[in-house]
This record gives structure tokens, C-alpha cells and sequence, in this order.
């Protein structure tokens, strides 16, 4: 397994420029997540990586060898796709086994390596069928340890999980995340869905529109965004206008213990678990009550008009129209830097 | 100055284009290459078979000399200019194929509509029924045209037991109409082929939601059904008008109305041999069937064609 | 307008010709699905009633813009027998000469309205060329040539047909649309195709290869089109792709990941292409030079100047090659002589 290093990718199709100065590492044995929205550029940065595309400036480095040029059949990265993308004309057997054979390995070998990853996917079963008699997670694990088989330098994921159901794509996911680090495999790993980064990955970059917003462990990410674009893309969060001053931040209607960098018009993010319900000095009007079963999700209206999203425990008893106190963490909430 | 610079320019950039191409360096350069590559072949086979011949009938219609093909002249040109006959020709060939488009055209929307919307008991065979004749070369529906309304035909002797008449009076085959029935036969599956493959693809819920809102069924039918079909029936409209003026078989055996193909053959037979008119004819026709495709093209997208 | 509507729905339930059993209030209820393949098939009987005249003229009743009740129950009530009339006349239309051919082929006489005196296989001897008259060129050798020419020009449209259909699928590129339009478009009639043919390759051109290559190009757009779809229905670049990170150079890919997947439809446009070629006639008519007569030119002597039961038999020689085409086609899936895929 290799570092791989993106240096100041630019990406453009004519005037459309997907890929603006990405400047990423993915550490050996790390997996890194890409979130973003869609049309943010996380798809183009994986097929640069794979070589499928070739950057208008910038360089790719696997271990610190360019291989900005190199063609894809070259670079031993493993793909796995959302839509499988398994050789329907082959066994599973073969399947996994195609890239050893492109690599000379020798049918005894191949055959052994090919059910050696089978049974750490636990479908060593299945080795003798036909990909399309599978079900989807069957195929997408095939589809895994086709990409192992070949040891790749790193392994690129686009959307592995989209195509499965709510259930099956939880299993999954840890089953993956923990094989993938146990074998200290490099990946990356490209979701429009943040949940399952955070679940699986050892670092998230956050991307829009062609730019790294953040990069940083899960916690960071969640608990410390950068900028509002990150605060809202990753979970949801309030942002609310202040003043601050003298390690104190004004919001009008009340004033938090916490210290911004410099003084002046701030921004602060706030997560709902930041707002405790039920005593505090801050009235709130619910606009929206939305019943989740394990928790109630509120919207309401502070004093200063901006709208809040609110998680109340799971009862039942909140009302359109309720005017609920409230107070704020101020452990819990974090001054975005000017942007 | 500018001009000279320019011109270098894109002369430069062609040749960096073309070494890029063939060395290639970036993905997108072994993409251009490779779409070079699987194009070469279609387009040898073309140049060899298609355009290489075509060039020759320029050639010739505009040669002095049609044996050794010398000289130059313009006479073919002039005499097809100027020739009634062979407006008439021309005018025969539209309206003919035109009509036998339209009714092709019509039944098929018939065909297609039952296929897709109603349950039939023998539907496959209906399917092969409609689809076989697409496989039958010109004379072979000149022949069973024949089968039909020639003098032995069955039709023609059903009629002829049923009214007392004489087969001989009633055969049609050979008449215009007898013609006219073996342009439909040949155009119809084709027109059926695209209308089917249009109707399969009728957004059936957009459909019921007219339904829903309280759209009568003719409505439904006029504002949702129809405004989708349409670049269906343009496209087969094009491509049956197409395979109609191209049809010879059926014309050189039942050789009942004069249409190009069978004038083109008639100047270049033993007797009248004038190869630099057939020339010209067939290039005037190339040319109309290249124009009716292209503008037709612009009112459809282009994925709706089928042949 | 909605209380129209729905008394409409009950007259036409109620003189319903069908006899399905729905009333007024399923027709209010909404998406049923008989209820509403009915309703489909209701709409068309608008539509049926003015588009298939065979005269191609409008009906009057289409003109007249918003429908009034009583018009509406009418037309279901004749539309559905209209439509489906003029569907079973076309079918007999295209099916009865055919059937007749094959059953009069083995008839000893066809005075009268129906052929009689079965079964003798003399016509089909004559027009296999074991008779002792009318044409008596012995068909087989010509027979045997046009197959090889057109498995010739099958294996040639191979060559050609997949690799651009498979650019024209795969990318996209500057001159994409025009290189599809030859491609998919047959731009000159084998006619013409022909006459200009002899004339540039006076040598060449009615030889063997002569043949070959212009059915290639003639026929060419069959297989564009059906391997086209083939390719359309496949996750194509991510399977390419996939071959590729997997270290399969890109001819490699091309050849042992992209043309197995695209095999059935190799497969049906090589048959369509085939079984064309095998009887295409305007193009051989202007090149062929005799001996051994290709196929076409024997369908042609057979039918321009043989006896009636004699073309018959020469005919269904045809048909017994097309119906084991579309057999092999349906056992591969393809519904019959089309390009596109069925569902």
C-alpha cells in the first residue's frame, strides 16, 4: 500500500472547471472520505487518481513517483463501483481473478489468491456462479476483492453502498471498514452521504465545488467546521450572527462564553445538540414538529428570526404554536472563521 | 501578416493535434487516438466503396466520352435540365412514394397502438408477421404481390368465382395499384419498427395522470400520447420515405409506373445505353435523399432513428 | 366538465364491448390497472378512428376539437373493432401471400382459387436444378456462392461494424453526430451503389470481393445499430474501466471484456446482416456477371420467367433461409428482424 499525494489538481473541461487546486493526502493505510454534493468534483478527483482522466495542472504521486501520465493499466489502483460493474461473461471466480491473470500469475496461484479473498469476504460459496445471480451486496463484495486481488497501491471506492438498502448497507459498511483496516489498505473513499464517512473513514475532506472546504478526522469535522458550507453539509447546523468581544460573542439575545480569534461580526455554528430544551432564558416559537420515533425534531424561531432545528427526546407533546425555553452550550458551539 | 500568422497557428495546431494523436501523452490523447483507430475501418470500407464510386459518378455524368470516360460536357446535366420526361419521372416518384409513406406511416401507428395497448391472443406472431417482410428483397414482394392479385392470384380468383368475371380483367398486379400494395408491404414493417419502438417508450403514467386530472381520452390522447409519438412518426416518416425511393426489385418486375430507380435502370440497359444520364439522375438522387435525411434529422432527435 | 367526464366513464363501462367488469366508480377511483389499459385503449380510439385510413385522410370526428359525450361512447364502441380489423387485414395482408407461396410451391396445379394436387416436389426439384425445363441453371452453386459472399460480407461487417459502433457508443467526440448518421444511415440505394461501383473498379467490381464489400457497406447500419444497443444496454466505461485498473491494457479490454458483452448483439446483426445479404438484390442486379448466378439474380430469373408453381418454390428456397435466421434470432433473444433491443 502506497501514500498517495494530489498536488494543486486542476481539472477543466473547456471553460467548466470540476477539479480547482486540490491539494490532498491519503496517508498509507488510511481511508480518506470525499463529501461533497454532486458536481462538487469528488468523482473527477478518483477517476484522476485511477488515470482515467488526465489533469490540466497538478501532479498525482504515488510514494512520491509522478504518475501523472501513467495510464490507468499501469498504476495498480483497485476500483469498486456503485453499479458493480462485474464481467458478467465470467464466474465470480474469474472475476476476482482477472487482474492476477493480466498480471501473468499463474492459474494455480490465481485460483488459490481469487478463494483466499472470496473466503475474506465471505462468499467463498459463490465462487462458481455467475455475477448477475447475485444479489446486490453479493456483487458489491465480489466487486471488493476483484479490486483487492491485484494489491493495489489504493483502493478507490465511488459510492460502494448507494445501490444497497438502509439495513444491509449498515452491516456492510462496518464489515468493510473493518476488513479494509485490517489489512492496511490505502482507500478513498467517495460518498455524497456523510453518515457513512464518518462511519467508515479515518479522515474526511469536505469538497465544493471543486475545492477542499476541510479536511480532518470526523470529530474535527463535525464538531469544528471550517466554514458554513461545512457546518451544514456535514449534519445540520444553525448558524447565528454576532459580535464578539473580550472572549465573549453578543447574538442579541443573549451572550456566550466563548472566544473568537478577532473581534467584530462573527458567525457562530451552533448543532442541535447544542440547545438544551426546557430551562434557559431564550424563548423559542415551534414552527414544525416532526415525530421520529427515538426523538422529536422541532424547528422553531429564536428572538432574532433565524430558524433553528431543535432534537427534543421521543415524546409526543410538543405543539405548533409552543413558545419553549431554552439555553445554549457554549461548549458546543464553534466560531466559524471569516469567510 | 495576421492572416499568415493565424493560418500558421492552426496549421500548428493541427500538426500538434495529429503528433499528440499518434504519440499520445494524456488520457484524453489515447482516447482521440483510440476513436481514430475503431473509426478507420468503417470509414476505409466507406472511402473504398462509397465515396470513391460516388466521385465516379460525378465523373462520369460529367464526361464527353461515357466508354473511356474523357472530356468534359455538361450535356447530361443540360438534358436532364431541360427533358420533361424526366420531371414527369421525377414527380411520378414523389407522389408515388410519398402516398405509399403516408398509408405505411398510418398503419403503422394502428399496429403499434394495438401492440402496446392491448392484450392480444397471438401477439408474437403478429410481432413476426409484421417484422418478417422486412427481410424480403424487392422481387420477392413483387412475387407475392403477384400470388395476390396476378392473374393465377388468389384474390383475383376469388373474386372472379364470387362475381362470374374473367381473372384475366381482374388482375391488378401489374397495375398501378398492384404496385402501389407492394411499396406498402415493403414499407409498412419498417414504419412499424420505428413506431414501436417510439410507443414502447410512451410515458404510460404521464398518461394516466391526464386520466386522473379529468382529461377525456381523446384529450389525453391529443395533449400527452400524441406530442410524444411525434418525433416517432417524423423519424419513420423519413426513413420510410427513404427506403421508398430507394425500392428497384419490385418496380423492374411489375413495371407498372415509371419511377427514377427504373429510369435510371432503363438509360443504362442495351439499347438506350446512357451512362452519364444515369449518372446524373442517381446523383440528383443521392443528393435529395441526403438532403430529406438531414432535414428531417433536425426536427427529431437523432437517437429516434432506427432503419 | 368533471361531472360530464364521469358520466361519460359509466355510459362506456356500461356499453362496454369487452365486457370487463369495472363501473363508474373504479373509472373515479384512478390508477386500476385494468381500469386504466382500458382507458389507454379508450384514447386510442380516437386516435384510430382518424390516423389509419388507408386513404391517410383525417377522420372528421378528430377535427371537431373537444369531444361531446355521445361521440365518445360511439367511438369505443366501434374503435377497438375498427382498430383491431385494420391490424388483422394488415397481418393477412402480409402473411397470406407468403403462406400461399410455401403451400402452392408443393401444389401439381393453380388454376382456379386455390392450388390442388399435393404433395409432389417437382417444382422444387426444378428450381434446385434437377428438372428437364423451364430454368435450368442448377441452383445450388449459386446458391452456395451467395452464402459465402454473404458470410463474406457478415465477417467483414465484423471487422467494421463493432469498432465503430462501439466509438459512436463509448465517446464522445467532435464529428460524433455526422460519423453516426453514415454510419446508421444508408445514404445511397444499392441501385446506385451498384451502376457507380462497376464503373470505378471495371475489374474488381463484379468479382467476389466486389460483392462482398458492397454488401458490407449496403448492409452495414444493421449491425451498427444492433451492436450500438447492445453496447447502450451495458455499464460500458465502468466495465472498461474496471478491465483497465485491473491492468488490462485497453486493446485487451476491447477484445476480452467489451466484445463478449456486446456478443449477443454481435451475433443478431451478424444474422440480419447475413440473411440480407443473401438476397440482396439491386446491388447484385447491376454488378453480378453470371456463373455461378448469385442467389438474387436465380430469385429473379425464377420469378421474371418461370412458371408460376416454379417461382413459388424458388421463393420459399428464400423463406426457409429467413425463417431459420429469425428462429436463430429468437433463440438469442432478438425478437425477429429488429435492431433494438426488446424489452
Amino acid at each position: 500500500m502506497s501514500e498517495v499525494v494530489l498536488e494543486s489538481l486542476t481539472k477543466a473541461y473547456g471553460d467548466e472547471v470540476a477539479v480547482d487546486g486540490v491539494e490532498l493526502t491519503i496517508h498509507d493505510g488510511e481511508i480518506l472520505g470525499v463529501v461533497g454534493p454532486s458536481g462538487c468534483g469528488k468523482t473527477t478527483t478518483l477517476r484522476t487518481i485511477a488515470g482515467f482522466e488526465t489533469p490540466t495542472q497538478g501532479r498525482v504521486l504515488f510514494d512520491g513517483v509522478d504518475v501523472t501520465h501513467v495510464p490507468p493499466e499501469e498504476r495498480h489502483v483497485g476500483l469498486v463501483f456503485q453499479s458493480y460493474a462485474l464481467f458478467d461473461t465470467m464466474s465470480v471466480r474469474a472475476n476476482v481473478a482477472f487482474g492476477l491473470k493480466m498480471q501473468g500469475v499463474s492459474t494455480a496461484e490465481r485460483r488459490k489468491r481469487a478463494d483466499e479473498l472470496l473466503a475474506l469476504l465471505d462468499i467463498a460459496d459463490l465462487a462458481d456462479r455467475r455475477p448477475t445471480t447475485l444479489s446486490g451486496g453479493q456483487q458489491q463484495r465480489v466487486g471488493l476483492a476483484r479490486a483487492l486481488a491485484i494489491e493495489p497501491h489504493v483502493l478507490l471506492l465511488d459510492e460502494p453502498m448507494t445501490g444497497l438498502d438502509a439495513k444491509l448497507k449498515t452491516r456492510l459498511r462496518d464489515e468493510i471498514g473493518n476488513l479494509l483496516a485490517d489489512l492496511g489498505v490505502t482507500a478513498l473513499y467517495v460518498t455524497h452521504d456523510q453518515e457513512e464517512a464518518m462511519a467508515m473513514c479515518d479522515r474526511i475532506a469536505v469538497l465544493d465545488d471543486g475545492t477542499v472546504e476541510q479536511v480532518g478526522t470526523p470529530a474535527e469535522i463535525y464538531r469544528r467546521p471550517a466554514n458554513a458550507f461545512v457546518a451544514n453539509f456535514v449534519g445540520s447546523s444553525t448558524l447565528l450572527e454576532g459580535v464578539a468581544e473580550n472572549g465573549h460573542v453578543d447574538l442579541g439575545f443573549t451572550e456566550l462564553p466563548v472566544a473568537a480569534e478577532t473581534d467584530g461580526s462573527i458567525r457562530v455554528a451552533a448543532r442541535p445538540a447544542a440547545f438544551e430544551l426546557g430551562e434557559g432564558q431564550i424563548e423559542a416559537d415551534v414552527t414544525n414538529v416532526t415525530y421520529l420515533g427515538d426523538r422529536t425534531q422541532l424547528t422553531a424561531t429564536l428572538p432574532d428570526d433565524t430558524t433553528v432545528t431543535l432534537h427534543a427526546d421521543g415524546s409526543d407533546s410538543y405543539r405548533v404554536g409552543d413558545s419553549i425555553p431554552l439555553s445554549i452550550d457554549a461548549d458546543r458551539v464553534h466560531v466559524l472563521e471569516s469567510d | 501578416m495576421s492572416v499568415r500568422s493565424s493560418a500558421t497557428a492552426s496549421v500548428r495546431r493541427v500538426a500538434t493535434l495529429a503528433a499528440a494523436t499518434a504519440r499520445p501523452t494524456t488520457e484524453r490523447d489515447r482516447e482521440r487516438r483510440r476513436i481514430a483507430i475503431m473509426c478507420l475501418p468503417f470509414f476505409a470500407l466507406a472511402t473504398v466503396a462509397g465515396f470513391v464510386p460516388l466521385a465516379m459518378l460525378v465523373r462520369i455524368s460529367l464526361a464527353e466520352e461515357t466508354v473511356w470516360i474523357e472530356g468534359w460536357s455538361l450535356e447530361a446535366w443540360r438534358t436532364l435540365a431541360t427533358t420533361a420526361e424526366y420531371r414527369w419521372v421525377a414527380w411520378n416518384t414523389l407522389w408515388f412514394v410519398g402516398l405509399a409513406t403516408l398509408v405505411s406511416v398510418a398503419l403503422g401507428v394502428a399496429v403499434s397502438h394495438v401492440l402496446e395497448k392491448y392484450e392480444l391472443p397471438f401477439e408474437r406472431a403478429v410481432v413476426a408477421a409484421v417484422s418478417f417482410p422486412i427481410a424480403l428483397p424487392g422481387i420477392i414482394v413483387a412475387y407475392l404481390i403477384i400470388v395476390l392479385l396476378g392473374r393465377q392470384g388468389l384474390v383475383t380468383n376469388a373474386i372472379a368465382v364470387a362475381t362470374g368475371q374473367s381473372a384475366l380483367d381482374l388482375a391488378s398486379a401489374t397495375a398501378i395499384t398492384g404496385l402501389f400494395l407492394g411499396y406498402v408491404y415493403s414499407l409498412l414493417p419498417r414504419a412499424t419498427m420505428v413506431l414501436r419502438g417510439t410507443y414502447a417508450e410512451v410515458n404510460v403514467q404521464a398518461e394516466e395522470a391526464a386520466r386522473a386530472l379529468g382529461a377525456s381520452r381523446w384529450q389525453t390522447f391529443y395533449h400527452v400520447t400524441f406530442p410524444e409519438i411525434r418525433p416517432g412518426i417524423v423519424a419513420a416518416a423519413i426513413l420510410t420515405f427513404r427506403s421508398g425511393l430507394a425500392i428497384f426489385g419490385t418496380v423492374l418486375i411489375l413495371q407498372s409506373h415509371r419511377v427514377l430507380t427504373l429510369q435510371i435502370h432503363d438509360e443504362i440497359s442495351v439499347g438506350s445505353y446512357d451512362p452519364d444520364i444515369a449518372a446524373a439522375i442517381g446523383l440528383v438522387y443521392v443528393a435529395f435523399i441526403v438532403a430529406v435525411t438531414f432535414v428531417g434529422l433536425r426536427f427529431i432527435e437523432n437517437e429516434a432513428v432506427e432503419i | 366538465m368533471t361531472e360530464n367526464t364521469d358520466s361519460t366513464g359509466e355510459t362506456i363501462d356500461g356499453s362496454n364491448v369487452n365486457g370487463e367488469s369495472n363501473g363508474a366508480q373504479n373509472e373515479r377511483c384512478g390508477p386500476n390497472a385494468t381500469d386504466e389499459s382500458k382507458a389507454d385503449r379508450d384514447t386510442l380510439a380516437g386516435a384510430a378512428r382518424g390516423g389509419p385510413r388507408p386513404d391517410g385522410g383525417t377522420a372528421t370526428a378528430a377535427a371537431s376539437g373537444e369531444w361531446s359525450r355521445s361521440e365518445t361512447a360511439y367511438s369505443t364502441l366501434f374503435g377497438r373493432p375498427i382498430l383491431v380489423g385494420v391490424v388483422s387485414i394488415v397481418v393477412a395482408f402480409l402473411t397470406l401471400p407468403v403462406v400461399v407461396t410455401v403451400v402452392s410451391s408443393f401444389a401439381q396445379s393453380a388454376t382456379g382459387v386455390v392450388p390442388q394436387g399435393f404433395v409432389t416436389l417437382e417444382h422444387w426439384r426444378q428450381v434446385l436444378g434437377f428438372g428437364d425445363y423451364g430454368v435450368r441453371s442448377n441452383a445450388l452453386p449459386g446458391l452456395a456462392f451467395s452464402l459465402a459472399i454473404a458470410t463474406g460480407g457478415m465477417v467483414l461487417n465484423v471487422v467494421i461494424g463493432v469498432p465503430v459502433a462501439y466509438a459512436l457508443t463509448r465517446y464522445d467526440f467532435v464529428a460524433r453526430d455526422v460519423v453516426n448518421t453514415i454510419a446508421i444511415l444508408p445514404l445511397v440505394p444499392g441501385l446506385i451503389l451498384g451502376i457507380a461501383f462497376v464503373q470505378t473498379y471495371p475489374e474488381h467490381g463484379r468479382s467476389a470481393v466486389g460483392l462482398i464489400a458492397g454488401y458490407c457497406l449496403l448492409k452495414s447500419p444493421y449491425m451498427v445499430l444492433t451492436v450500438q444497443s447492445s453496447f447502450q444496454s451495458m455499464d460500458l466505461v465502468r466495465l472498461e474501466e474496471s478491465a483497465r485498473s485491473l491492468g488490462a491494457s485497453w486493446p485487451r479490454t476491447f477484445l476480452t471484456i467489451v466484445v463478449p458483452h456486446a456478443k449477443r448483439g454481435i451475433v443478431a446483426g451478424a444474422i440480419i446482416t447475413w440473411t440480407l445479404a443473401a438476397a440482396e438484390f439491386n446491388f447484385t442486379y447491376m454488378v453480378a456477371s453470371g456463373s455461378p448466378d448469385p442467389f438474387a439474380i436465380f430469385l429473379y430469373r425464377n420469378i421474371s420467367n418461370a412458371t408460376y408453381l416454379q417461382s413459388a418454390a424458388a421463393v420459399s428456397v428464400y423463406f426457409l433461409i429467413v425463417v431459420a435466421a429469425i428462429l436463430v434470432l429468437q433463440v438469442i433473444g432478438n425478437s425477429g428482424f429488429t435492431t433494438t433491443r426488446q424489452r
